[in-house]
């Protein structure tokens, strides 16, 4: 069964003069299990559609649905008591920016029994401040942080970036949650730390069978440890399937710019020659251009691209373009 | 090619104190030699805490080393003489959205650097400008605006234009490629390597990317906790690396 299935998440925000479509008709689905991992450059509404499944966005967005179904049960639908009640038992989140994350006027210790619900606590009432504390070191442990003592009576200022994340993915698994929604978790890492940190979600992934919705900017550093894969640009789906598929073969001219502008995904390519670029740059939300909105930077865009292209499948290769880069693979 | 930038022996220690008479003391860096020839680009990794950034800023004249020598195009530089040497080291820095001065407009900004930095009069930096400003791929009228109003990939030409004005000959970029979104990091790229290829301009590329630096960089120079780990052609590092700490980074990088 599906985890969680959305179907034509559109995103807005309003203003004084009009509603403006931040994220526009995405289809987003997510087995049991599975470690998908959602691309996309800044701007692209990747965070908020994170934010959207978690249910975080103020009054000022306005959030619509065919489908938003979370375990077969129709979220947006549901009366908000009972809304947050499945999202806080199941589904967790990392922020981006750790340090930023976290309270700064509380030790890690607070923070992190705070996480932990009372009913994985199994023991008589009077212990259960003891296990707390017992389940909030295993926690650390878990994620990988051996000096357990000091790290708990520290405040986030005092450590690093790197155990500032730990201490947020230990809190975030801490209620065992079935999803678990990583917002850029390695974009202020360094590269040892952010290997260590993809392998610690993979094991949990493995372990323990949660999903992990894994975002990130960057196509190269996600590919490999994600099994699918959903390609935005500007708040439109452009892309969607099994990574693999979409790394040998992307369909849409983004994805296609995405993967040929990263040296790593082209072995005979010269050190020093230069990359493949899209010109321009991203589209500001006050000025999008209608129909597709890499119009103005694709290379083959045509008239009919004033139409928002209708996602196309084949077989479990979901595009949107009206001119797919299908049949030419020299491209 | 010409020896442009020569490091030998570079020390840097930290005092703190760390009690009423005691001092403790930080070494940010050990023992740094490399040179830098113009036109290449020597690309240098770490994790923070290494030293890169100490590193850059003495290079800059920011910060004063203990001991050891910085030469330039053969003559040893004195960090108090920094005027005579600021046109042909400049520096980008990682954020430019945040280095850029939110008041001034663009062309007052660049105009700013020609001023404190040369003896030209007004018609020569205005030409100045406006050549600068193509170079890196900017509109004329974009002298006109203020940094609010460029996306991230323009002001990151904003910011290169800003170096680029005094004809540089070797570039520092701290970070300065890491924050942008891929698809403008493959612009940056291009046209730095273009400016490369155009002016035999030399880099010096302080980053955590290793992807990036595989393409991009000639020489590789490992630091950890201070010291040089390895240090060499891109290909012969990334190939066989001596020590453990760069073959765990280079790992974590293509694994």
């Amino acid at each position: 069964m599906l985890l969680l299935d959305i179907k034509n998440l559109t995103i807005e925000l309003k203003t004084s003069d009009a509603l403006i479509r931040a994220v526009d008709r995405v289809n987003l689905s997510l087995r049991e299990g599975e470690i998908r991992g959602l691309v996309g450059e800044s701007g692209s509404g990747k965070s908020l559609i994170a934010k959207a499944i978690v249910g975080v966005l103020n009054k000022r967005w306005q959030i619509t649905a065919d489908r938003f179904n979370w375990r077969g049960q129709d979220l947006l639908n549901l009366p908000y008591e009972q809304q947050r009640k499945i999202i806080g038992r199941d589904i967790a989140m990392i922020y981006q920016e750790p340090s930023r994350s976290l309270d700064p006027t509380a030790a890690i210790l607070e923070q992190l029994e705070e996480a932990i619900p009372d009913n994985l606590l199994d023991g008589p009432w009077w212990k259960r401040s003891y296990l707390r504390r017992r389940k909030a070191i295993a926690l650390l442990h878990k994620v990988g942080v051996r000096d357990h003592q000091s790290v708990l009576q520290s405040y986030p200022y005092q450590l690093s970036e790197g155990v500032c994340q730990k201490i947020m993915i230990a809190m975030a698994i801490a209620k065992n949650p079935k999803l678990l929604i990583a917002d850029e978790p390695t974009t202020t890492l360094e590269s040892t730390t952010q290997a260590q940190l993809f392998r610690l979600l993979a094991s949990f992934n493995q372990l323990k069978g949660m999903s992990v919705l894994l975002i990130s900017h960057e196509l190269e550093s996600i590919a490999r440890y994600t099994q699918s894969l959903s390609v935005l640009y500007c708040g439109q789906l452009v892309e969607a399937g099994e990574t693999a598929a979409i790394i040998k073969q992307p369909y849409h001219p983004y994805t296609h710019a995405l993967i040929k502008s990263v040296p790593e995904f082209q072995p005979d390519l010269q050190p020093k020659t230069p990359l493949y670029a899209l010109p321009g740059s991203i589209p500001v939300l006050q000025h999008l251009p209608i129909g597709c909105r890499l119009g103005p930077r694709c290379p083959n865009a045509r008239k009919e691209c004033v139409k928002t292209p209708a996602l196309d499948r084949l077989q479990n290769h979901y595009y949107s373009c009206h001119f797919p880069l299908i049949g030419n693979k020299d491209t | 090619m010409s020896t442009l930038l020569e490091v030998k022996q570079l020390h840097k220690t930290y005092r703190k104190q760390a009690g009423l008479f005691r001092q403790r003391s930080v070494v940010a860096l050990d023992d740094i030699s490399f040179s830098l020839d113009s036109g290449k680009t020597l690309a240098i990794v770490g994790e923070t805490g290494s030293g890169k950034s100490t590193l850059a800023k003495m290079l800059v004249g920011i910060e004063k080393p203990d001991h050891g020598e910085i030469l330039l195009e053969g003559t040893k530089v004195q960090i108090s003489h920094f005027r005579q040497y600021n046109h042909v080291i400049r520096f980008i820095f990682q954020d430019a959205a945040k280095s850029l001065n939110p008041h001034q407009k663009i062309g007052q900004m660049l105009d700013d650097v020609l001023r404190y930095s040369t003896k030209q009069d007004t018609e020569q930096r205005r030409y100045k400008i406006r050549t600068v400003l193509k170079q890196v791929g900017l509109l004329d009228e974009h002298s006109e605006y203020y940094p609010h109003m460029f996306s991230g990939g323009q002001l990151q030409r904003v910011a290169l234009a800003r170096a680029l004005i005094l004809d540089p000959k070797l570039l520092i970029l701290d970070e300065a490629l890491t924050a942008l979104d891929p698809s403008l990091r493959a612009q940056i790229v291009n046209l730095l390597l273009e400016l490369q290829k155009t002016s035999g301009l030399a880099y010096l590329l302080i980053t955590n990317h290793l992807r990036l630096v595989k393409h991009i960089a000639d020489d590789l120079l490992v630091l950890h906790h201070g010291k040089m780990l390895d240090y060499g052609t891109t290909a012969h590092v990334f190939a066989n690396a001596s020590h453990d700490y760069s073959r765990k980074l280079i790992n974590s990088a293509q694994a």
